[in-house]
């Protein structure tokens, strides 16, 4: 590959090539740009050494042998435990609070106050007061001294009956009349089959293994914490605002987190568990440590917050949709915000559409984002009303997909996969009568939409080639357990053209490039390019010491498969290293904007089919068999993209069959919080698992991926409430699908 | 937890002396005691440890009357896999043990600590929340609240359920325990393990203070006896029956000659349906006459707000139970 920098318009491919089974390539010329020395571009014809191959994830035996430490397992020399007072009282305001007592306790080290008397209370478990101490046991002691006291006012945990919410009937439908609008029910008059139904799905908790917190330690006016977040640059900034509101002189701080266990979008901020760490830290002089407990963790940090969703709509006599009508009211906590839905676009594009949203305020813990914030929960209630009102039409599913849905990948997909699932057959098998176990199957679309955070260059990766051979890719982002590390070792392998035992990412130090949260399925597109960028700077510095050293022109020589040289002259690449003395080539790649032409797609498309098992007897669903196909752009690590596709899959499954926050309505209080009575799919609940990665060369930047946190997770709920639709020819309206709904559903059918 | 002094013992004679002392709780596995006392649900003085004794109160065997005697230590895993016990007569036990939790728990917790384990009861399981059990408060709070998984049968003033396992299977199988008190011996019908009255203020089981179980005793079984043990759960793993059924019958000549039907999950008590089971007797087994044992096991009972769903499943259950050891 030529070392030199393109700078004027380069010819690009972009699309796929026909997916297996399928004829004609999707492949399209674009002219590109790329920026005065980005790397130039990778695209569909690109042939890939490591790119999309089947390599392990670089951290997997690290984590799998207890050697990879986590903020849970960060320890020093004379470190404290901490512990918050949480507020038992769902609303209120704090009359009193004294921590004199709890101070004195034997082991005590610290108290500080996180509310002050006459502060409100907001819900069960909003944070009071903290206290560290030389172990939890006396801790908790303290926290049982600590005399807080509260005016308690009336409270209300259930969105159902807040202020604002629609009248439902005694079936859970809305029955308030739709808002009027002339257009909608002109729309709706002309159309040959209409349909009208509520659905509703419940609070879903993040439950990340490791919880909140971390541990803080202070060196004079210098803070360092070692975080369980998914935004390492957003927590240092947070904490210092929130540190310096408190008066504390902070020199710098920084943000250590190499390993998550899971976040799921729960962990943008250092939050309250963050400020008191460091206030305890700071008040004690000592290390503290405080990890929230399982308890906390599912009443203080967020949640997928629950919906009241009404579609109406309507098909011509072609089976197209015609007037799409949709309602949905959000379960939000007592910020009255973050309960919001997402609905496709792609199947109303001729329609008459209105959308409307409210958020209902309780006095419960807001929601944070989850997994494709909203969607989960509208894909839910639209695909299933799609599927009754195709039943209604007497269209099948498959076929009224493929009439309505506008997007050419989709369309491809849905083919793809109802070959693989064997659609046709499995959807014409009909129960036998009177039969015990009825089967089903059923299918959703997915979208997820964004190529990444262009035109941010603070985003950076930092490349170093040492003389020994090794190289370092390093960004101060974190890595939530998704496979950034992989990705930040595949690319700069890939561009050196080196082994990938060579390459060591470390990820998750603020002192590192910046990079983007993880969030919205934006580090894959945001730091790829990045890192690329890096090697590829770092590869023109190793060439040029090599051209010297063999005297020849920088411009000619050629960096690839382990050998960097010209023509017959190659050094291997550890010779090669070998000239770059004791100091490493470093470099700082960085994320240039995407390219001005357009994209080939600018968001992510899949469809995921499921088939379930009931058991009619006992309401008992058993997912048996899933099949995705996911697009992310381009594929860089194949095993772990699909592991990403599987793993969202599972939490489909969980969230469409078993979890859901139980609150206890006259305390405010979850009653669930636990892993015993909050329930998680199990390995023996889970399905026959498989997917089928999509790539696709988008051309929108020097590398083309696109991430994959959100995609994957938007269908699966979907399509196991349609399997379940197809089995008892009876749908299930609400999330989780568990045996008394099923009962309930057969016995309404008759 | 709060600290407590931990006894050890060399010998049954050694256990006994210290559980007889004050404010003082016996651990089997300590699956479901440590939990409690992390949460700081019981915070005893002294916690002595059964488990050194598993050499003398661990272990299965046939005795020389044909009856299966059951170390009150023996883990769920061994009883699954015993082979004393693949008999079909005693399968419902097998089945019922081979279900528990997860393989791991099965692996640790004991067959006495599985019967004796406490209530699952959200309310009184959560320091938070104060109900009428054991006094702690003035009502009960599942009986207007959230009970989905609360009692449907044979409730008085407390709608807890009996959480466990293999309390159905041996009460079917006409099981009995052995205890030992103050140096005495006892053994009794399984059912006297359980208060005739399951109230609030009554704890779930019968046992004295310092009271040990040490054995449980299957009688030997007739000739063409079977057993089977069902439950429905919305999980398949890691999870709590939400409703289950336990039934032996005796088969002679095609018919049902004899028959046991308990169901557990649904009371606060394991609950034997002599009623149901007596329907059974003298017939020939059928899907009509499961039905009809079906209805007759769930005859007087008296839903939640928000469990109803437990008497279609737990009808299923027995008919599929019924079904399972009739084939
Ligand atoms: C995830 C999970 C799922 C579960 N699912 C199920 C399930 O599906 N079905 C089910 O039945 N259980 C289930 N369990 C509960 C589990 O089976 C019990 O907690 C376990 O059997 C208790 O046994 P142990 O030996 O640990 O008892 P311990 O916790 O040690 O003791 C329990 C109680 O029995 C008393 N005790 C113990 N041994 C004796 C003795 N010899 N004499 C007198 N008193 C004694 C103790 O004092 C204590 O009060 C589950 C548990 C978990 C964690
Ligand atoms: S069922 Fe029993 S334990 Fe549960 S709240 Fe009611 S009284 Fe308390």
């Amino acid at each position: 590959m030529n070392a030199r920098t393109p700078q004027e318009d380069v010819k690009i491919r972009v699309g796929y090539k026909a997916l297996p089974g399928q004829k004609g390539d999707r492949l399209e010329e674009r002219t590109v740009k790329p920026a005065a020395g980005d790397a130039p571009p990778w695209d569909a014809m690109t042939q890939f050494a490591l790119v999309g191959s089947d390599v392990d994830r670089v951290d997997g035996l690290a984590k799998a042998s207890g050697r990879a430490k986590y903020s849970y397992d960060v320890t020093f020399p004379g470190m404290l435990q901490a512990m918050i007072l949480r507020s038992p009282v769902p609303r209120g305001k704090l009359t009193a609070l004294e921590l004199d007592e709890a101070a004195r306790m034997p082991g005590v080290q610290a108290v500080v106050a996180l509310k002050e008397v006459g502060n409100k209370v907001r819900f069960v478990g909003d944070a009071i007061a903290a206290v560290a101490g030389v172990n939890l046991h006396a801790v908790r002691d303290a926290i049982e001294r600590i005399r807080a006291e509260y005016d308690r006012e009336e409270h209300n945990v259930d969105y159902l009956v807040a202020d604002d919410a629609p009248m439902v009937d005694e079936k859970g439908a809305i029955s308030e009349d739709w808002p009027a609008d002339e257009g909608m029910t002109a729309a709706l008059l002309e159309a040959k089959v209409t349909h009208d139904a509520t659905y509703r799905v419940e609070v879903q908790t993040h439950s990340s293994l490791e919880t909140h917190g971390g541990v803080a330690r202070w060196t004079g006016n210098d803070l360092e914490v070692w975080l369980s977040t998914q935004a390492t640059f957003g927590c240092r900034g947070e904490l210092a605002r929130a540190l310096q509101g408190k008066k504390i002189d902070v020199g710098s701080v920084t943000i250590h987190s190499e390993f998550v266990g899971g976040g799921f979008g729960s962990k943008f901020g250092a939050g309250i568990e963050g400020l008191a760490l460091c206030l305890l830290a700071h008040a004690a002089k000592a290390p503290v440590k405080l990890m929230l407990d399982r308890f906390e963790e599912h009443t203080t940090t967020g949640n997928r917050p629950g919906a009241l969703m009404q579609a109406r709509g309507g098909v011509d006599a072609e089976g197209r949709i015609v007037a799409w009508d949709w309602r949905s009211f959000g379960h939000a906590g007592f910020s009255a915000s973050g309960g919001s839905v997402a609905v496709p676009n792609y199947y109303t594009a001729d329609a008459k559409v209105r959308r409307n949203h409210k958020d209902l305020a309780i006095d419960a813990d807001p929601p944070r984002p989850m997994r494709a914030p909203g969607h989960p929960q509208g894909w839910f209630g639209a695909e299933l009303f799609l599927d009754e009102l195709a039943a209604k039409a007497g269209v099948d599913p498959l076929t009224f997909r493929l009439n309505n849905d506008r997007e050419q990948i989709r369309q491809d997909q849905w083919r793809f996969a109802a070959e693989r699932f064997g659609w046709a057959a499995a959807r014409a098998r009909a129960n036998e009568p009177g039969a015990r176990l009825l089967r089903g199957v059923g299918l959703s679309s997915a979208r997820w939409g964004n190529l990444g955070n262009p035109g941010r260059p603070a985003h950076g990766i930092t490349c170093r080639i040492h003389q020994d051979g090794t190289v370092e890719t390093r960004s101060g982002a974190q890595e939530p357990g998704v496979g950034t590390k992989t990705m930040l070792s595949v690319i700069t392998a890939e561009e050196l053209g080196v082994d990938l035992k060579l390459v060591k990412a470390t990820v998750g130090h603020t002192g590192d490039p910046s990079g983007p949260a993880s969030g919205g399925s934006t580090v894959t597109p945001s730091l790829a390019p990045a890192a690329r960028h890096a090697a590829f700077l770092a590869k023109q510095q190793l060439c040029e010491l090599v051209a010297k050293h063999l005297g020849v022109p920088a411009a000619n020589v050629t960096c690839a498969g382990g050998l960097v040289g010209l023509g017959k002259e190659q050094l291997r690449w550890a010779e090669a290293c070998k000239l770059i003395g004791p100091n490493p080539i470093d470099v700082r790649g960085q994320r240039f904007a995407n390219y001005d032409s357009k994209p080939f797609h600018g968001s992510q498309c899949g469809v995921q089919m499921a088939e379930v098992e009931i058991d009619s007897w006992t309401g008992f669903v058993r997912v048996t068999r899933m099949f995705g196909i996911q697009d992310c752009g381009l594929v860089i690590a194949r095993k772990l993209a699909e592991s990403q596709v599987l793993g969202a899959m599972i939490q489909g499954v969980s969230y469409a069959l078993h979890e859901q926050r139980i609150m206890d309505k006259r305390s405010g209080r979850m009653l669930n919080g636990d892993f015993l009575r909050y329930k998680i799919t199990g390995v023996r609940d889970l399905p026959e698992l498989e997917c089928h990665m999509h790539s696709i060369a988008n051309g929108h930047d020097s590398v083309g991926a696109a991430g994959l946190g959100e995609p994957p997770s938007v269908a699966s709920a979907a399509a196991i409430a349609n399997a379940v639709f197809h089995a008892l020819r009876a749908p299930v309206r609400h999330l989780p699908i568990t045996p008394d709904k099923v009962l309930k559903a057969l016995a309404q059918k008759g | 937890m709060k600290p407590f002094s931990y006894v050890v013992p060399k010998d049954l004679a050694e256990a006994a002396a210290a559980a007889a002392q004050p404010d003082t709780v016996l651990k089997g596995a300590g699956v479901d005691l440590v939990d409690r006392m992390k949460e700081r649900l019981q915070t005893p003085a002294q916690v002595v440890n059964l488990l050194p004794l598993r050499r003398e109160l661990a272990g299965v065997a046939r005795t020389a009357d044909g009856a299966v005697h059951i170390g009150a230590l023996t883990t769920l895993t061994e009883l699954e896999q015993h082979a004393e016990l693949q008999d079909p007569a005693l399968q419902a036990l097998r089945q019922s043990a081979g279900m528990t939790a997860t393989p791991h728990v099965r692996n640790r917790a004991t067959v006495a600590g599985n019967i004796l384990q406490f209530t699952r009861c959200w309310y009184v399981r959560s320091e938070a929340f104060h109900c009428l059990h054991g006094g702690r408060g003035p009502t009960c709070l599942a009986v207007t609240g959230e009970n989905r998984y609360h009692a449907v049968l044979g409730w008085l003033d407390c709608v807890r359920v009996h959480p466990s396992n293999l309390a159905p299977p041996l009460l079917a199988l006409g099981a009995e325990y052995t205890t030992t008190l103050a140096g005495k011996e006892r053994r009794r019908a399984l059912a006297e393990l359980f208060p005739a009255e399951p109230r609030a203020q009554n704890p779930e089981h019968t046992l004295l203070p310092g009271e040990i179980v040490t054995a449980l005793h299957v009688p030997k079984q007739p000739a063409g006896a079977r057993s089977a043990y069902c439950e429905s759960r919305e999980k398949q793993t890691f999870d709590w029956a939400t409703t289950a059924c336990a039934v032996r019958v005796v088969l002679q000549g095609g018919k049902i000659a004899a028959a046991d039907l308990v169901l557990g999950a649904v009371g606060p008590n394991p609950l034997p349906r002599p009623k149901a089971a007596a329907a059974l007797v003298g017939e020939a087994p059928s899907a009509a006459l499961f039905q009809k044992a079906a209805e007759l096991a769930f005859a007087g009972a008296n839903p939640l707000a928000h469990n109803d769903y437990k008497l279609t499943v737990g009808k299923a259950i027995v008919r599929q139970a019924l079904d399972e050891a009739t084939r």
